[in-house]
C-alpha cells in the first residue's frame, strides 16, 4: 500500500487548498475575553453590587471573582486542547477538571458565608429560580462563541469538550453572579449558583454534539 | 515509515498547498494506519475501506495539526475516531444485507445480458459487507450517496468511495466468473 487509490486522489484533489494551522488552545480561549468580561460585569453592573462587598473585602469580593474567571479560561482552553485529535485528555485529568471547579465554588461559597453570613429566609424559589436562570443566561454566550471553536477543530469527543467548555463558562458567569447576589447561605449558592454552571454545562454538552456532527 | 521529523515537514508541507506531500505521507503512514485498522476489524477490504476514509478525514482535519507535536498520535487518533464511528455506525443500522443469497434483486433488462441474477446474488455475496451495503443501497434501493452517508453515518463522498469499489470489485468477480 504505497500509491494513493485514484478515487481518493480525486476527491482530495477536488478540496484541496492551503490551510492556516489552528493556534493554540490558549490563544483561542482568549477569542472569549469580551463575553468573560460580559458574563463578569453584566449582574453587577445591570442590577447592583452585592450589599456586604464591603465586608467581603476586595479579595474576597471581586479577587475570588477574578480567579473564577481565571479558571474558566483555564477550563475553556481544556475543552479547546480536548478537540483536537491526538490531545485528548485523560479520565484522570477529566475527573480533575470536574473536581478543581467544584472545590473552588464550595470554598469561594464557604469563605463568603464566613466573611458575611447572610440568610436567606422569604422568597426561597423566587431567588433561587432568578440565580439559576439569571446566572445560566449569562453563560449562554461565552458557551455559544465557545462551542462554535471547538465545531471548528475536530472534535473526536465532542461531549467531553462540550462539557468542559460549559462548565468553564458556567463558573465565568457565576464569578458575576456572585458579585451582584449577596445570600451567601451555602444551600442557596450550592443549588441555584452551582446549578447555573451544571446547566451552562448540558448547554455546552447539547451544542458541541450538535456542531461536532459532521465528524462523527 | 519516515521518522517524525520527515512527517512534520510533509504535514507543513501538506497544510501550506502542496499536493505532493499528501502522495509522500500517504506512503509513509498509510501502511500503519491500515495494519492498525486492521487490527480491530480484522477484514482486509474493510480495513482498506477505513483507510481511505481515514485519509479523507485527516485531509478535512489537516488545519487541526500543530508542527510543534508528532504527527502519528493526530492520525493514530483520527484513525480511531473514524474506526469507532464505523462500528457504531453498524451496531445503529436497521439492516446489514450480509446473506444477499436470499435477496429479491430486481436485475434490470440489460443487466441480464451481462449476468444472471443467481450470479449477481453470489457475486455480491463476496464483496466486502460495507461495499456490498454501499452498492445495494444506491444500485439496487436507489438511494443517493447523500442518503445513504446520512443513513450509515459516514461522509457522502465515503459512500461514493465504497460503491464505486464494490462496483469494481463485483465486476472483476462476475467477469472471474466467465459470465460477461
Amino acid at each position: 500500500m504505497t500509491g494513493v487509490p485514484a478515487e481518493l486522489r480525486s476527491r482530495i484533489q477536488a478540496e484541496f487548498a492551503v490551510v492556516r494551522p489552528l493556534p493554540s488552545p490558549w490563544a483561542r480561549a482568549l477569542w472569549c475575553a469580551p463575553f468573560a468580561a460580559l458574563a463578569l460585569l453584566a449582574a453587577p453592573a445591570f442590577f447592583n453590587v452585592r450589599t456586604d462587598a464591603g465586608q467581603l473585602g476586595w479579595l474576597g469580593g471581586w479577587g475570588a471573582s477574578f480567579l473564577q474567571v481565571a479558571l474558566g479560561f483555564v477550563l475553556i482552553a481544556a475543552a479547546l486542547r480536548e478537540s483536537v485529535p491526538g490531545r485528548s485528555w485523560s479520565a484522570g485529568a477529566i475527573g480533575l477538571w470536574l473536581v478543581i471547579p467544584t472545590a473552588l465554588t464550595m470554598a469561594v461559597t464557604l469563605a463568603s458565608w464566613e466573611a458575611s453570613p447572610v440568610m436567606l429566609r422569604r422568597g426561597w424559589w423566587t431567588v433561587w429560580l432568578v440565580c439559576i436562570s439569571g446566572s445560566a443566561a449569562t453563560a449562554l454566550p461565552v458557551v455559544a462563541l465557545a462551542g462554535v471553536l471547538v465545531a471548528r477543530a475536530y472534535p473526536t469527543r465532542p461531549a467531553i469538550a462540550g462539557l468542559l467548555l460549559g462548565i468553564g463558562a458556567g463558573v465565568m458567569a457565576d464569578a458575576g453572579w456572585r458579585m451582584f447576589c449577596h445570600f451567601s447561605e451555602p444551600a442557596h449558592v450550592l443549588s441555584a449558583h452551582l446549578g447555573g454552571v451544571a446547566v451552562a454545562a448540558i448547554a455546552g454538552w447539547r451544542l458541541a454534539i450538535t456542531l461536532g456532527k459532521p465528524f462523527r | 515509515m519516515a521518522d517524525d521529523t520527515q512527517l512534520r515537514e510533509l504535514m507543513r508541507a501538506y497544510q501550506s498547498g502542496r499536493f505532493e506531500a499528501f502522495d509522500d505521507l500517504y506512503a509513509a503512514i498509510a501502511p500503519v494506519l491500515r495494519r492498525y485498522l486492521l487490527s480491530h476489524v480484522r477484514d482486509a477490504a474493510k480495513a482498506d475501506d477505513l483507510v481511505q476514509e481515514t485519509f479523507l478525514q485527516l485531509h478535512r482535519a489537516r488545519h487541526t495539526y500543530d508542527p510543534a507535536y508528532p504527527v502519528m498520535p493526530w492520525a493514530m487518533a483520527i484513525a480511531r475516531h473514524v474506526q469507532l464511528m464505523d462500528r457504531r455506525t453498524l451496531s445503529r443500522r436497521p439492516w446489514a444485507p450480509d446473506d444477499v443469497t436470499e435477496m429479491d434483486l430486481p436485475v434490470r433488462g440489460e443487466a441480464a445480458s451481462y449476468a444472471e441474477r443467481s450470479d449477481v446474488r453470489r457475486a455480491l455475496g463476496h464483496v466486502a459487507p460495507s461495499r456490498r451495503a454501499a452498492v445495494i443501497q444506491h444500485h439496487v434501493l436507489g438511494l443517493s450517496f447523500k442518503e445513504i452517508a446520512a443513513r450509515t453515518g459516514i461522509a457522502e463522498t465515503a459512500a461514493k468511495l465504497r460503491s464505486s469499489r464494490g462496483m469494481s470489485q463485483l465486476r472483476a468477480l462476475l467477469k472471474g466468473h466467465g459470465t460477461k
